[in-house]
Protein backbone atom coordinates (compact mmCIF):
# COMPACT_ATOMS: atom_id res chain seq x y z
CA UNK A 1 0.00 0.00 0.00
CA UNK A 2 0.93 3.49 -0.78
CA UNK A 3 -0.76 5.33 1.22
CA UNK A 4 0.47 8.92 2.64
CA UNK A 5 -0.26 10.65 5.81
CA UNK A 6 -1.34 13.99 5.83
CA UNK A 7 -1.67 16.07 8.64
CA UNK A 8 -5.04 18.42 9.20
CA UNK A 9 -5.07 21.55 11.63
CA UNK A 10 -8.28 23.53 12.43
CA UNK A 11 -7.95 27.05 12.69
CA UNK A 12 -10.53 29.73 13.47
CA UNK A 13 -11.49 31.96 10.09
CA UNK A 14 -9.76 35.05 11.55
CA UNK A 15 -6.71 37.34 10.72
CA UNK A 16 -3.31 35.15 11.51
CA UNK A 17 -4.57 32.05 12.95
CA UNK A 18 -3.36 29.73 9.78
CA UNK A 19 -0.43 31.93 9.95
CA UNK A 20 -0.02 30.70 13.76
CA UNK A 21 0.18 27.58 12.62
CA UNK A 22 2.56 27.90 9.94
CA UNK A 23 4.92 29.56 12.62
CA UNK A 24 4.86 26.45 15.09
CA UNK A 25 5.90 24.47 12.24
CA UNK A 26 8.44 26.55 10.87
CA UNK A 27 9.86 27.09 14.38
CA UNK A 28 10.57 23.50 14.43
CA UNK A 29 12.69 23.23 11.05
CA UNK A 30 9.54 21.07 9.31
CA UNK A 31 9.90 21.24 5.89
CA UNK A 32 6.31 20.92 4.11
CA UNK A 33 5.37 19.20 0.95
CA UNK A 34 2.43 19.72 0.03
CA UNK A 35 -0.44 22.15 1.43
CA UNK A 36 -3.90 23.19 1.33
CA UNK A 37 -6.58 25.07 2.63
CA UNK A 38 -10.31 24.56 2.84
CA UNK A 39 -12.21 27.50 4.46
CA UNK A 40 -15.91 28.14 5.59
CA UNK A 41 -17.29 31.22 7.21
CA UNK A 42 -16.70 29.81 10.36
CA UNK A 43 -13.41 27.92 10.49
CA UNK A 44 -10.33 26.44 8.30
CA UNK A 45 -8.88 23.19 7.83
CA UNK A 46 -5.65 23.38 6.45
CA UNK A 47 -4.56 20.15 5.18
CA UNK A 48 -0.74 19.56 4.40
CA UNK A 49 2.35 16.78 3.97
CA UNK A 50 5.12 17.25 6.66
CA UNK A 51 8.65 15.43 6.07
CA UNK A 52 8.16 14.37 9.55
CA UNK A 53 4.68 13.82 10.63
CA UNK A 54 4.52 12.33 14.15
CA UNK A 55 6.95 15.31 15.09
CA UNK A 56 4.72 17.87 13.35
CA UNK A 57 1.72 16.33 14.89
CA UNK A 58 3.27 16.35 18.64
CA UNK A 59 4.37 19.88 18.04
CA UNK A 60 0.98 21.40 17.02
CA UNK A 61 -0.94 19.13 19.60
CA UNK A 62 1.30 21.00 22.23
CA UNK A 63 0.78 24.26 20.72
CA UNK A 64 -2.83 23.38 21.63
CA UNK A 65 -4.10 22.89 17.65
CA UNK A 66 -7.06 20.42 17.18
CA UNK A 67 -4.81 17.96 14.78
CA UNK A 68 -6.01 14.68 12.73
CA UNK A 69 -4.07 12.56 10.47
CA UNK A 70 -5.37 10.87 7.77
CA UNK A 71 -4.47 8.27 4.97
CA UNK A 72 -4.55 9.98 1.59
CA UNK A 73 -3.41 8.94 -1.96
CA UNK A 74 -0.57 10.72 -3.93
CA UNK A 75 -0.16 10.43 -7.79
CA UNK A 76 2.17 12.20 -10.03
CA UNK A 77 1.26 12.01 -13.52
CA UNK A 78 2.77 13.63 -17.00
CA UNK A 79 2.04 17.28 -17.03
CA UNK A 80 -0.29 16.76 -20.52
CA UNK A 81 -3.16 17.86 -21.36
CA UNK A 82 -6.02 15.41 -20.17
CA UNK A 83 -3.80 13.55 -17.60
CA UNK A 84 -5.94 14.44 -14.68
CA UNK A 85 -9.32 14.39 -16.51
CA UNK A 86 -8.02 10.20 -17.18
CA UNK A 87 -7.28 9.92 -13.55
CA UNK A 88 -10.64 11.24 -12.06
CA UNK A 89 -12.41 9.15 -15.31
CA UNK A 90 -10.31 6.03 -13.94
CA UNK A 91 -11.53 6.43 -10.30
CA UNK A 92 -15.08 7.64 -11.37
CA UNK A 93 -15.94 4.74 -13.14
CA UNK A 94 -14.88 2.48 -10.36
CA UNK A 95 -17.13 4.07 -7.77
CA UNK A 96 -14.51 5.75 -6.08
CA UNK A 97 -15.51 8.65 -4.79
CA UNK A 98 -13.02 11.69 -4.32
CA UNK A 99 -14.02 14.29 -1.27
CA UNK A 100 -11.29 16.51 -1.96
CA UNK A 101 -7.89 16.87 -3.75
CA UNK A 102 -4.94 19.59 -4.42
CA UNK A 103 -1.53 19.74 -6.38
CA UNK A 104 1.76 20.45 -5.29
CA UNK A 105 4.89 20.99 -6.92
CA UNK A 106 7.16 17.87 -7.51
CA UNK A 107 11.14 17.73 -8.54
CA UNK A 108 10.19 17.22 -12.52
CA UNK A 109 9.37 19.85 -14.76
CA UNK A 110 7.42 17.51 -16.67
CA UNK A 111 4.79 15.78 -14.05
CA UNK A 112 2.94 17.46 -11.36
CA UNK A 113 1.55 15.10 -8.50
CA UNK A 114 -1.64 15.56 -6.39
CA UNK A 115 -3.14 14.79 -3.06
CA UNK A 116 -6.53 13.30 -3.07
CA UNK A 117 -8.81 12.00 -0.25
CA UNK A 118 -11.31 9.26 -0.74
CA UNK A 119 -12.92 6.81 1.42
CA UNK A 120 -11.73 3.68 0.48
CA UNK A 121 -7.72 3.55 0.42
CA UNK A 122 -7.22 0.61 -0.70
CA UNK A 123 -9.84 0.75 -3.88
CA UNK A 124 -8.90 3.54 -4.85
CA UNK A 125 -5.25 2.07 -4.68
CA UNK A 126 -6.07 -0.93 -7.03
CA UNK A 127 -8.07 1.37 -9.55
CA UNK A 128 -5.18 3.90 -10.22
CA UNK A 129 -2.50 0.27 -10.43
CA UNK A 130 -4.83 -0.78 -12.68
CA UNK A 131 -4.62 2.20 -15.02
CA UNK A 132 -0.88 2.64 -14.84
CA UNK A 133 -1.12 5.65 -12.31
CA UNK A 134 2.72 6.19 -10.46
CA UNK A 135 1.32 6.28 -7.01
CA UNK A 136 4.07 8.68 -4.94
CA UNK A 137 4.81 6.72 -1.27
CA UNK A 138 5.98 8.90 1.91
CA UNK A 139 9.63 8.27 1.04
CA UNK A 140 9.23 9.60 -2.66
CA UNK A 141 7.55 12.95 -1.03
CA UNK A 142 10.01 13.20 1.27
CA UNK A 143 12.92 12.86 -0.96
CA UNK A 144 11.32 15.33 -3.56
CA UNK B 1 -24.26 9.91 58.77
CA UNK B 2 -25.53 13.26 57.55
CA UNK B 3 -23.84 15.90 59.90
CA UNK B 4 -25.45 19.37 60.90
CA UNK B 5 -24.14 22.31 62.24
CA UNK B 6 -27.03 23.73 64.02
CA UNK B 7 -29.74 20.53 64.42
CA UNK B 8 -31.89 22.69 66.34
CA UNK B 9 -32.56 24.93 63.71
CA UNK B 10 -31.94 22.85 61.17
CA UNK B 11 -33.99 19.94 61.53
CA UNK B 12 -36.58 22.16 63.88
CA UNK B 13 -40.55 21.02 63.74
CA UNK B 14 -42.35 23.28 61.47
CA UNK B 15 -44.73 24.99 64.22
CA UNK B 16 -41.61 25.99 66.17
CA UNK B 17 -40.12 27.42 62.85
CA UNK B 18 -42.96 29.53 62.36
CA UNK B 19 -43.25 30.78 66.00
CA UNK B 20 -39.43 31.80 65.84
CA UNK B 21 -40.05 33.60 62.20
CA UNK B 22 -43.27 35.34 63.11
CA UNK B 23 -41.09 36.74 66.68
CA UNK B 24 -38.40 37.91 64.57
CA UNK B 25 -40.40 39.09 61.44
CA UNK B 26 -42.99 41.11 64.27
CA UNK B 27 -39.53 42.67 65.50
CA UNK B 28 -37.87 43.42 62.50
CA UNK B 29 -40.35 45.02 60.95
CA UNK B 30 -40.91 47.33 64.03
CA UNK B 31 -37.00 48.10 63.63
CA UNK B 32 -37.05 49.08 59.84
CA UNK B 33 -39.76 51.30 60.29
CA UNK B 34 -38.07 52.96 62.50
CA UNK B 35 -35.05 53.71 61.15
CA UNK B 36 -34.90 53.40 57.81
CA UNK B 37 -37.19 56.43 56.43
CA UNK B 38 -37.09 55.01 52.87
CA UNK B 39 -39.31 51.71 54.12
CA UNK B 40 -41.03 53.77 55.97
CA UNK B 41 -42.59 55.83 53.56
CA UNK B 42 -43.39 52.84 51.24
CA UNK B 43 -44.83 51.57 54.75
CA UNK B 44 -47.37 54.78 54.77
CA UNK B 45 -48.34 54.98 51.31
CA UNK B 46 -49.52 51.58 51.07
CA UNK B 47 -51.18 52.26 54.29
CA UNK B 48 -49.44 49.61 56.44
CA UNK B 49 -48.44 50.12 59.73
CA UNK B 50 -46.00 48.23 61.75
CA UNK B 51 -48.74 46.78 63.99
CA UNK B 52 -50.86 45.49 60.92
CA UNK B 53 -47.92 42.69 60.87
CA UNK B 54 -48.94 40.10 63.50
CA UNK B 55 -47.15 37.29 61.97
CA UNK B 56 -45.73 35.74 58.75
CA UNK B 57 -49.20 35.31 57.75
CA UNK B 58 -49.37 39.21 57.46
CA UNK B 59 -46.10 39.23 55.39
CA UNK B 60 -48.19 39.89 52.05
CA UNK B 61 -49.03 43.40 53.34
CA UNK B 62 -45.56 44.44 53.14
CA UNK B 63 -44.12 46.63 50.07
CA UNK B 64 -41.53 45.14 47.78
CA UNK B 65 -38.39 46.35 47.59
CA UNK B 66 -36.59 45.93 43.86
CA UNK B 67 -33.19 46.40 42.63
CA UNK B 68 -34.42 49.90 41.59
CA UNK B 69 -35.11 50.79 45.31
CA UNK B 70 -31.50 49.80 46.30
CA UNK B 71 -30.13 52.22 43.20
CA UNK B 72 -32.31 54.90 44.74
CA UNK B 73 -31.70 55.07 48.29
CA UNK B 74 -27.73 54.68 47.17
CA UNK B 75 -25.43 54.57 49.28
CA UNK B 76 -26.94 55.26 52.87
CA UNK B 77 -31.22 55.10 52.19
CA UNK B 78 -31.86 51.93 53.42
CA UNK B 79 -29.39 51.60 56.10
CA UNK B 80 -30.89 50.80 59.71
CA UNK B 81 -27.76 51.47 62.29
CA UNK B 82 -25.90 54.05 62.72
CA UNK B 83 -22.41 53.44 60.66
CA UNK B 84 -20.35 53.60 63.97
CA UNK B 85 -22.23 50.20 64.90
CA UNK B 86 -21.31 48.85 61.24
CA UNK B 87 -18.10 46.96 60.64
CA UNK B 88 -18.42 45.90 56.73
CA UNK B 89 -19.40 46.55 53.28
CA UNK B 90 -19.98 44.42 50.62
CA UNK B 91 -21.16 45.32 46.72
CA UNK B 92 -22.51 43.76 43.80
CA UNK B 93 -20.54 43.06 41.00
CA UNK B 94 -22.17 45.86 39.15
CA UNK B 95 -22.40 45.25 35.62
CA UNK B 96 -25.96 46.79 35.39
CA UNK B 97 -25.75 50.04 36.05
CA UNK B 98 -25.09 51.58 39.93
CA UNK B 99 -23.70 49.28 42.17
CA UNK B 100 -25.45 48.43 45.08
CA UNK B 101 -23.78 48.35 48.66
CA UNK B 102 -24.59 46.39 51.72
CA UNK B 103 -23.80 47.30 55.29
CA UNK B 104 -23.12 44.48 57.92
CA UNK B 105 -22.51 44.82 61.67
CA UNK B 106 -20.50 42.19 63.65
CA UNK B 107 -24.09 40.59 64.57
CA UNK B 108 -24.81 40.53 60.45
CA UNK B 109 -21.29 38.81 59.81
CA UNK B 110 -21.81 36.11 63.19
CA UNK B 111 -25.02 34.99 61.59
CA UNK B 112 -23.41 35.06 57.86
CA UNK B 113 -20.68 32.33 58.97
CA UNK B 114 -23.40 30.83 60.97
CA UNK B 115 -25.40 30.28 57.45
CA UNK B 116 -22.38 29.46 55.45
CA UNK B 117 -21.06 27.10 58.64
CA UNK B 118 -24.09 25.04 58.04
CA UNK B 119 -23.42 24.75 53.96
CA UNK B 120 -20.22 23.73 54.61
CA UNK B 121 -20.97 21.09 56.92
CA UNK B 122 -23.70 19.69 54.50
CA UNK B 123 -21.10 19.51 52.11
CA UNK B 124 -18.98 17.38 54.54
CA UNK B 125 -16.90 19.67 56.09
CA UNK B 126 -15.15 19.62 59.88
CA UNK B 127 -12.59 21.05 61.38
CA UNK B 128 -10.36 17.93 60.10
CA UNK B 129 -10.28 20.09 56.21
CA UNK B 130 -8.75 21.83 54.14
CA UNK B 131 -11.10 24.51 52.31
CA UNK B 132 -9.36 26.08 49.61
CA UNK B 133 -11.18 29.38 48.66
CA UNK B 134 -11.24 29.84 45.04
CA UNK B 135 -14.07 32.80 44.72
CA UNK B 136 -13.08 36.36 44.38
CA UNK B 137 -11.95 38.36 47.77
CA UNK B 138 -12.97 42.12 47.81
CA UNK B 139 -16.21 43.65 47.82
CA UNK B 140 -18.03 40.82 46.29
CA UNK B 141 -19.58 38.33 48.93
CA UNK B 142 -18.62 34.89 47.45
CA UNK B 143 -14.74 34.80 48.97
CA UNK B 144 -15.56 36.52 52.54
CA UNK B 145 -18.53 34.28 52.72
CA UNK B 146 -16.94 31.06 52.47
CA UNK B 147 -13.98 32.53 54.66
CA UNK B 148 -16.26 33.46 57.58
CA UNK B 149 -18.19 30.38 57.28
CA UNK B 150 -15.04 27.89 56.85
CA UNK B 151 -13.20 29.68 60.32
CA UNK B 152 -16.64 28.85 61.75
CA UNK B 153 -16.52 25.70 61.34
CA UNK B 154 -12.69 25.32 61.93
CA UNK B 155 -11.34 23.92 58.90
CA UNK B 156 -7.70 24.92 57.55
CA UNK B 157 -8.79 27.53 55.13
CA UNK B 158 -6.81 28.61 52.31
CA UNK B 159 -7.88 32.40 51.39
CA UNK B 160 -6.51 31.76 47.32
CA UNK B 161 -9.17 34.26 45.92
CA UNK B 162 -9.41 33.53 42.30
CA UNK B 163 -7.19 33.59 39.24
CA UNK B 164 -3.59 31.93 39.16
CA UNK B 165 -5.34 28.83 38.23
CA UNK B 166 -2.16 26.47 38.08
CA UNK B 167 -1.06 28.17 41.61
CA UNK B 168 -4.29 27.22 42.82
CA UNK B 169 -3.95 23.09 41.44
CA UNK B 170 -0.38 23.45 43.09
CA UNK B 171 -1.45 24.81 46.28
CA UNK B 172 -4.36 22.00 46.04
CA UNK B 173 -1.98 19.36 45.55
CA UNK B 174 0.48 20.51 47.94
CA UNK B 175 -1.44 21.29 51.28
CA UNK B 176 -4.18 18.19 50.56
CA UNK B 177 -7.35 20.65 49.63
CA UNK B 178 -10.36 18.76 50.44
CA UNK B 179 -12.75 21.30 50.09
CA UNK B 180 -13.00 23.86 46.68
CA UNK B 181 -15.22 27.06 47.35
CA UNK B 182 -15.56 28.92 43.53
CA UNK B 183 -17.73 29.84 41.12
CA UNK B 184 -19.01 26.63 38.99
CA UNK B 185 -17.60 28.04 35.81
CA UNK B 186 -14.13 28.14 37.45
CA UNK B 187 -14.44 25.31 39.28
CA UNK B 188 -14.86 23.48 35.38
CA UNK B 189 -11.71 25.88 34.06
CA UNK B 190 -9.64 24.29 37.27
CA UNK B 191 -11.53 20.71 36.32
CA UNK B 192 -10.01 21.62 32.64
CA UNK B 193 -6.65 22.75 33.95
CA UNK B 194 -5.66 19.73 36.17
CA UNK B 195 -6.05 17.53 33.30
CA UNK B 196 -4.03 19.67 31.35
CA UNK B 197 -0.56 19.34 33.88
CA UNK B 198 -1.26 15.69 33.68
CA UNK B 199 -3.13 15.17 37.02
CA UNK B 200 -5.81 13.03 37.20
CA UNK B 201 -8.41 13.46 40.69
CA UNK B 202 -6.47 10.63 42.32
CA UNK B 203 -3.77 13.24 42.57
CA UNK B 204 -5.75 15.40 44.59
CA UNK B 205 -7.52 14.85 48.04
CA UNK B 206 -10.78 17.01 47.03
CA UNK B 207 -13.98 15.29 48.05
CA UNK B 208 -16.23 18.33 47.77
CA UNK B 209 -16.93 21.44 46.27
CA UNK B 210 -19.00 24.15 47.32
CA UNK B 211 -20.07 26.46 44.34
CA UNK B 212 -22.70 29.11 43.19
CA UNK B 213 -22.62 33.52 42.57
CA UNK B 214 -23.80 32.26 39.36
CA UNK B 215 -26.67 29.71 37.09
CA UNK B 216 -25.45 26.32 36.67
CA UNK B 217 -27.26 23.40 34.93
CA UNK B 218 -26.91 19.05 36.64
CA UNK B 219 -24.69 18.67 33.43
CA UNK B 220 -22.52 20.91 34.49
CA UNK B 221 -22.37 19.38 37.88
CA UNK B 222 -22.15 16.01 36.87
CA UNK B 223 -18.98 17.30 34.59
CA UNK B 224 -17.03 19.35 37.31
CA UNK B 225 -18.15 16.07 39.74
CA UNK B 226 -15.99 13.81 37.46
CA UNK B 227 -13.51 15.90 36.31
CA UNK B 228 -12.08 17.23 39.99
CA UNK B 229 -13.26 13.45 41.60
CA UNK B 230 -15.59 15.31 44.21
CA UNK B 231 -19.44 15.74 44.76
CA UNK B 232 -20.68 19.41 43.96
CA UNK B 233 -23.18 21.45 46.13
CA UNK B 234 -24.90 24.21 45.62
CA UNK B 235 -25.20 27.18 47.34
CA UNK B 236 -27.06 30.33 47.31
CA UNK B 237 -26.89 34.01 47.93
CA UNK B 238 -26.70 37.35 47.16
CA UNK B 239 -25.64 40.51 48.26
CA UNK B 240 -28.68 42.32 49.31
CA UNK B 241 -29.42 40.09 51.72
CA UNK B 242 -25.91 38.74 52.90
CA UNK B 243 -24.37 36.51 50.64
CA UNK B 244 -24.03 33.40 50.26
CA UNK B 245 -25.38 30.78 52.15
CA UNK B 246 -28.78 32.02 52.19
CA UNK B 247 -29.68 28.66 51.14
CA UNK B 248 -27.21 25.18 50.78
CA UNK B 249 -27.40 22.01 49.29
CA UNK B 250 -27.39 18.77 51.24
CA UNK B 251 -26.40 15.21 50.48
CA UNK B 252 -29.64 14.45 48.34
CA UNK B 253 -28.64 17.45 45.56
CA UNK B 254 -32.44 17.94 44.96
CA UNK B 255 -32.21 21.29 45.63
CA UNK B 256 -31.25 24.08 48.68
CA UNK B 257 -32.35 24.45 52.26
CA UNK B 258 -33.39 28.31 52.80
CA UNK B 259 -31.88 29.48 56.38
CA UNK B 260 -35.39 30.05 57.06
CA UNK B 261 -34.48 31.39 60.84
CA UNK B 262 -33.02 33.81 59.24
CA UNK B 263 -34.34 34.72 55.45
CA UNK B 264 -38.20 34.01 54.69
CA UNK B 265 -38.81 32.79 50.64
CA UNK B 266 -41.67 33.87 49.17
CA UNK B 267 -42.71 33.14 45.28
CA UNK B 268 -44.46 35.92 43.88
CA UNK B 269 -46.11 36.26 40.45
CA UNK B 270 -43.19 38.24 38.79
CA UNK B 271 -46.30 40.55 36.62
CA UNK B 272 -48.95 40.96 39.22
CA UNK B 273 -46.67 40.84 42.40
CA UNK B 274 -49.46 38.16 44.14
CA UNK B 275 -47.68 35.28 45.98
CA UNK B 276 -48.43 31.71 44.30
CA UNK B 277 -48.41 28.44 46.29
CA UNK B 278 -45.90 26.21 47.21
CA UNK B 279 -44.73 24.37 43.70
CA UNK B 280 -45.62 27.01 41.81
CA UNK B 281 -42.86 28.51 39.66
CA UNK B 282 -42.38 32.22 40.31
CA UNK B 283 -40.38 34.76 41.25
CA UNK B 284 -38.23 34.75 45.02
CA UNK B 285 -38.70 37.15 46.96
CA UNK B 286 -36.63 37.06 50.85
CA UNK B 287 -37.56 38.66 53.69
CA UNK B 288 -34.43 39.07 56.12
CA UNK B 289 -35.70 38.69 59.45
CA UNK B 290 -32.20 38.97 61.69
CA UNK B 291 -29.77 40.88 59.44
CA UNK B 292 -29.45 44.57 61.68
CA UNK B 293 -27.85 46.61 59.27
CA UNK B 294 -29.45 46.09 55.87
CA UNK B 295 -32.74 44.62 56.76
CA UNK B 296 -34.28 43.80 53.49
CA UNK B 297 -37.92 43.18 53.64
CA UNK B 298 -39.77 41.67 50.53
CA UNK B 299 -37.26 42.15 48.37
CA UNK B 300 -37.84 40.89 44.67
CA UNK B 301 -34.25 38.73 43.97
CA UNK B 302 -35.46 38.38 39.76
CA UNK B 303 -34.37 34.60 40.12
CA UNK B 304 -36.92 32.30 38.82
CA UNK B 305 -37.83 29.00 41.00
CA UNK B 306 -39.56 26.77 42.84
CA UNK B 307 -39.74 26.25 46.96
CA UNK B 308 -40.71 22.70 48.24
CA UNK B 309 -41.43 21.66 52.19
CA UNK B 310 -41.14 17.71 50.75
CA UNK B 311 -39.44 15.60 53.46
CA UNK B 312 -35.95 15.56 52.68
CA UNK B 313 -34.03 12.89 53.23
CA UNK B 314 -31.20 14.30 55.07
CA UNK B 315 -33.54 15.08 57.52
CA UNK B 316 -33.37 18.96 57.63
CA UNK B 317 -36.97 20.54 57.91
CA UNK B 318 -36.11 23.60 55.91
CA UNK B 319 -37.72 24.82 53.46
CA UNK B 320 -35.70 24.40 50.11
CA UNK B 321 -35.44 25.83 46.65
CA UNK B 322 -35.03 24.38 43.53
CA UNK B 323 -32.14 25.52 41.23
CA UNK B 324 -32.95 28.93 39.87
CA UNK B 325 -33.87 28.24 36.53
CA UNK B 326 -31.82 31.97 35.64
CA UNK B 327 -32.49 34.76 37.05
CA UNK B 328 -34.70 37.12 34.93
CA UNK B 329 -32.16 39.26 33.96
CA UNK B 330 -30.33 36.35 32.17
CA UNK B 331 -33.39 35.40 30.54
CA UNK B 332 -33.26 36.63 26.46
CA UNK B 333 -36.28 37.22 24.77
CA UNK B 334 -35.27 36.72 21.34
CA UNK B 335 -38.11 36.65 18.44
CA UNK B 336 -40.48 36.69 21.46
CA UNK B 337 -39.48 33.33 22.97
CA UNK B 338 -37.66 33.22 26.57
CA UNK B 339 -34.12 31.94 26.48
CA UNK B 340 -31.94 31.61 28.95
CA UNK B 341 -28.08 30.49 28.75
CA UNK B 342 -28.52 27.53 30.96
CA UNK B 343 -30.70 25.72 28.27
CA UNK B 344 -27.86 26.09 26.19
CA UNK B 345 -25.17 24.75 28.36
CA UNK B 346 -27.22 21.78 28.79
CA UNK B 347 -27.36 20.36 25.03
CA UNK B 348 -23.77 21.44 24.87
CA UNK B 349 -22.53 18.83 27.63
CA UNK B 350 -24.88 16.33 26.63
CA UNK B 351 -23.21 16.66 23.23
CA UNK B 352 -19.63 16.35 24.49
CA UNK B 353 -19.12 20.30 23.75
CA UNK B 354 -17.13 22.14 26.31
CA UNK B 355 -19.27 24.60 28.63
CA UNK B 356 -17.48 27.72 27.76
CA UNK B 357 -19.80 29.06 24.97
CA UNK B 358 -20.79 32.96 24.19
CA UNK B 359 -24.29 33.58 22.72
CA UNK B 360 -24.46 37.03 20.41
CA UNK B 361 -28.20 37.91 20.20
CA UNK B 362 -28.44 40.52 17.37
CA UNK B 363 -31.03 42.09 14.98
CA UNK B 364 -30.73 42.32 11.69
CA UNK B 365 -33.77 44.01 9.77
CA UNK B 366 -36.01 43.58 12.20
CA UNK B 367 -35.47 39.74 13.05
CA UNK B 368 -33.79 39.03 15.99
CA UNK B 369 -30.55 36.83 15.27
CA UNK B 370 -29.07 34.25 17.51
CA UNK B 371 -25.80 32.95 16.92
CA UNK B 372 -23.79 30.43 19.50
CA UNK B 373 -20.00 30.10 19.11
CA UNK B 374 -18.51 27.01 20.68
CA UNK B 375 -15.25 25.55 20.95
CA UNK B 376 -15.02 22.74 18.78
CA UNK B 377 -14.51 18.99 20.40
CA UNK B 378 -10.71 18.39 19.05
CA UNK B 379 -11.70 14.23 19.37
CA UNK B 380 -14.26 14.99 16.71
CA UNK B 381 -12.10 16.87 14.54
CA UNK B 382 -12.15 15.63 10.68
CA UNK B 383 -9.95 16.48 7.84
CA UNK B 384 -13.77 16.87 5.57
CA UNK B 385 -15.03 20.12 5.83
CA UNK B 386 -18.62 18.20 5.44
CA UNK B 387 -18.34 16.43 8.67
CA UNK B 388 -17.62 19.40 10.77
CA UNK B 389 -20.64 21.63 9.29
CA UNK B 390 -22.27 18.38 9.88
CA UNK B 391 -21.41 18.87 13.56
CA UNK B 392 -22.16 22.84 13.75
CA UNK B 393 -26.36 21.40 12.47
CA UNK B 394 -26.40 18.65 14.79
CA UNK B 395 -25.48 20.99 17.29
CA UNK B 396 -28.36 23.58 16.13
CA UNK B 397 -30.95 21.04 15.95
CA UNK B 398 -30.69 20.11 19.06
CA UNK B 399 -30.24 23.82 20.56
CA UNK B 400 -34.01 23.86 18.43
CA UNK B 401 -35.02 21.21 20.17
CA UNK B 402 -34.06 22.57 23.50
CA UNK B 403 -35.30 26.33 23.21
CA UNK B 404 -38.03 26.32 20.28
CA UNK B 405 -35.46 28.82 17.97
CA UNK B 406 -32.84 28.19 15.51
CA UNK B 407 -29.32 29.66 16.62
CA UNK B 408 -26.53 29.67 13.83
CA UNK B 409 -23.85 27.34 15.50
CA UNK B 410 -20.46 28.22 14.91
CA UNK B 411 -17.42 25.69 15.83
CA UNK B 412 -14.61 27.85 17.17
CA UNK B 413 -10.86 26.86 18.56
CA UNK B 414 -10.58 24.69 22.02
CA UNK B 415 -9.72 27.47 24.45
CA UNK B 416 -10.73 30.40 22.21
CA UNK B 417 -13.13 31.56 24.74
CA UNK B 418 -12.34 33.58 27.33
CA UNK B 419 -12.06 31.31 30.79
CA UNK B 420 -14.01 32.82 33.72
CA UNK B 421 -12.20 32.96 36.91
CA UNK B 422 -15.01 34.65 38.58
CA UNK B 423 -18.80 35.18 36.76
CA UNK B 424 -18.49 34.22 33.30
CA UNK B 425 -19.64 36.44 30.61
CA UNK B 426 -22.19 34.51 28.26
CA UNK B 427 -24.43 36.64 26.47
CA UNK B 428 -23.44 39.72 24.49
CA UNK B 429 -26.58 41.64 23.42
CA UNK B 430 -26.02 43.60 20.85
CA UNK B 431 -29.44 44.50 20.41
CA UNK B 432 -28.71 46.82 23.63
CA UNK B 433 -26.32 49.05 21.11
CA UNK B 434 -29.23 49.98 18.94
CA UNK B 435 -31.70 51.16 21.38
Amino acid sequence: MANVKQISVFVDNKPGQAAGAMRVIKENGINLRALSLADTADFGIVRFIANDTEKTVDILKAAGYPVNVTEVVAISIPDTPGQLSRVLDALGNDNVNVEYMYSFLGTSDRAVSFVIRVDDNAHASDVLTKNGIIQLTENDIAEM
Amino acid sequence: MEKYWNPEIECMSREDMKKLQDERLVAQVKHVYDNVKYYRDLMDEKGVKPEDIKSTDDLHKLPFLSKADLRDAYPYGLLAKPLSECVRIHSTSGTTGKRVVAFYTQHDIDLWDECVARAITAAGGTNEDVCQIAYGFGLFTGGAGLNGGSHKVGCLTMPMSSGNTERQITFMQDLGATILCCTPSYAAYIGETVQEMGLTPDDLKLKAGIFGAEPWTEEMRRSIEKSLGIKAYDIYGLTETSGPGVAFECSEQTGMHINEDNFIPEIIDPETGEVLPEGEVGELVFTSITKEAFPLLRYRTRDLCVLSRKKCSCGRTLIKMAKPMGRSDDMMIIRGVNVFPSQIETVLIEQGYSPNYLIEVDRVNNTDTLDINVEMNPEQFSDKVKDMQKQERALADAMKLMIGINPKVHLVSPKSITRSEGKAVRVIDKRKLHD
